[in-house]
């Protein structure tokens, strides 16, 4: 047995840092949405409700009891699906109540949904919570390469149909004056970014998920206001912080998902710290 | 700056692996220490070992950390309890690992369970009516002095495949170990004796083992589920039964919660008792033997003190 070079050292972080960036790649974006939307937690409901789809599924015989089955995918994508319409039908249908409540009352009656399902379960219910929520230093090349395929495909969609998305996403009334169907649109958003989410959930866990959503695009708000801008800082500081975290959790040999969690915290501290030093110099 | 930072954290890593790496011998990682203690007791000074999961922590549940993977590649030999205590973080890391010795079912992968006296296997069907069951059998089963015994002499086995210069230095630390832990058995069991058939509540079904060879009658269980409230009418069930058999004990593993096993002590004027089911579980707890020790003399203190004995 040889030692360890530097370069099998690099090797062995190569998978999580690589996700990591993917995660930036998209999160950052869709975090620009979702901080515009004022929905900030629906990543948590959407992959809540991803959970208790996966663990009906894996009470079901047809799934064997495998969480990592194929049956046990779709039907977590399809709970999804579910979470998706239900956030783009209410927004239009009761303004009064604020889409956040909705959000919430999803995400508490999901995950209590989730522990009565296991509690009805045979065997298994205490790793079940662990295997659907990932932790990065485990991940491996193929799915980093699958992800990577899968959120291309995303990332384009969102590219080609920018403007609908944007304009709702931006200012929602005009976006239903100008005649667009709004429903649909929020739709198809839901439903992505259900998918992303619930994806990088397995992958990376809840919390690093939902810091890579919010913390970028918050951090990109503090300095700029377009769009470009904002997605420009926003990726900066996404890879930065991943670079940053991975190493940190390297020295000091700590769990690689809530290093990562508490240097976006840090950072984004530090940022907003500097920021009546630096902003009054880029506005001039 | 960015790849700076990298290089520099990559040759401090390097250079702190060296260093672990010189003590040589074979190197062996096991995924708890109890594993870690007995082989320990096995290889002597032939064999660097470490544990990955802490005595403390619940080995169901265990925060990969980086430096798991690195040490999981440089093993010579990754003992597991296997029964799927590990499957909720141990198979990924093994994977990532990129050591193909060590990959289940490869010559340097060691499943302790295989050859051990495994209890509460579900005989034909599993149905939901039967509560929480691991379809492989109660993966607790360290906590039988037996199979102890049992696990050291498979370890024993696997060191002297991996190193047959050695064998007689293995058998010979074998065989002193099981007279040590034959001495222990009778210990143990001569200060249990008085209490042979004592009516017990567990919060899990992780004392099974311990439980059979001691003679205790578990009657019920706190949450048969860990992390899943039990029903009221469960807690209600269970509160009646301890009440009308006036059971006194119920066994708290030091990672659980305990907010419901005190809820139901109170109701039933029974007495809490966290005992340590793993090696390092509490400091004064280095090595499998001493894990006995411990809990049998907090044990039979405990029966003492609550007159549950009487």
């Amino acid at each position: 047995m040889g030692e360890l070079t530097v370069w099998q050292i690099a090797e062995f972080l190569a998978a999580p840092f690589a996700a990591s960036l993917i995660l930036t790649g998209i999160h950052t974006y869709l975090g620009v949405h979702v901080v515009e939307r004022g929905v900030i937690f629906v990543d948590l409901s959407l992959a809540q409700i991803a959970a208790l789809g996966a663990t009906i599924a894996i009470l079901m015989p047809f799934s064997d009891g495998d969480p990592h089955s194929r049956s046990v995918y779709w039907v977590s994508l399809a709970f999804t699906f579910i979470g998706a319409a239900i956030f783009s039908f209410v927004r239009t249908k009761h303004a009064r109540i604020p889409q956040e409540a909705i959000i919430g009352i999803t995400y508490a009656v999901a995950s209590a949904a989730a522990i009565l399902a296991m509690s009805k379960s045979t065997s298994q219910a205490e790793h079940l919570k662990d295997m659907l929520v990932g932790n990065i230093i485990a991940v491996s090349w193929p799915d980093v390469f699958k992800t990577a395929g899968l959120y291309g495909a995303v990332g384009l969609f969102h590219y080609v149909y920018r403007k609908p998305f944007l304009a709702i996403s931006m200012n929602h009334e005009h976006a239903e004056a100008t005649g667009l169907n709004v429903r649909l649109w929020d739709f198809l958003f839901y439903a992505s970014f259900g998918f992303v989410v619930t994806s990088s959930v397995s992958i990376a866990g809840v919390l690093l998920v939902f810091c890579y959503l919010i913390v970028p695009s918050v951090a990109a708000m503090l300095y700029a206001e377009g769009i470009g801008r904002r997605l420009a800082i926003g990726w900066t500081m996404g890879t930065v912080v991943s670079a940053l975290g991975v190493c940190l959790s390297l020295v000091l040999d700590l769990p690689t998902g809530a290093t990562i969690v508490c240097t976006f915290g840090l950072v984004l501290v530090l940022m907003a710290a500097a920021r009546p030093l630096i902003k009054p110099r880029l506005n001039r | 700056m960015q790849r700076l930072i990298w290089l520099a954290v990559a040759a401090g890593m390097a250079l702190s692996l060296q260093s672990a790496h010189a003590r040589a011998g074979i190197n062996v990682i096991t995924s708890t220490e109890d594993l870690a203690s007995l082989v320990r007791e096995i290889g002597g000074d032939k064999v660097s070992v470490e544990a990955l999961a802490k005595g403390y922590q619940d080995p169901h549940f265990v925060e990969a950390k980086p430096s798991f993977v690195i040490k999981l590649h440089n093993a010579d030999l990754l003992v597991v309890i296997g029964r799927e205590l590990e499957v909720g973080w141990l198979p990924p890391l093994i994977t990532q690992s990129r050591n193909t010795k060590i990959q289940p079912g490869s010559q340097a992968y060691l499943d302790a369970s295989l050859t051990a006296r495994i209890l509460d296997m579900p005989t034909g069907q599993i149905t939901r009516a039967m509560g929480d069951v691991h379809p492989l059998g109660n993966p607790h089963y360290w906590l039988e002095p037996g199979n102890g015994r049992r696990i050291a002499k498979a370890i024993q086995d696997k060191l002297t495949s991996l190193s047959a210069g050695d064998a007689a230095y293995f058998a010979q630390r074998f065989t002193d170990f099981d007279r040590r832990l034959a001495e222990g058995e009778k210990r143990w069991q001569a200060t249990m004796a008085p209490y042979k058939g004592l009516k017990i509540v567990t919060y899990h079904r992780s004392w099974s083992n311990f439980a059979d060879v001691f003679g205790l009658d578990v009657v019920g269980y706190v949450e048969p589920k860990p992390g899943i409230p039990p029903s009221p009418a469960h807690q209600l069930a269970l509160t009646q039964e301890m009440k009308r058999q006036a059971i006194k004990i119920i066994l708290v593993e030091p990672y659980f919660d305990l907010q419901t096993p005190n809820k139901i002590a109170r109701d039933t004027g029974a007495r809490v008792l966290v005992m340590p089911p793993s090696v390092g579980g509490v400091k004064e707890v280095q090595n499998y033997l001493q894990l006995f020790d411990y809990d049998v003399s907090l044990l039979v203190s405990a029966i003492k003190d609550t007159g549950a004995g009487r």
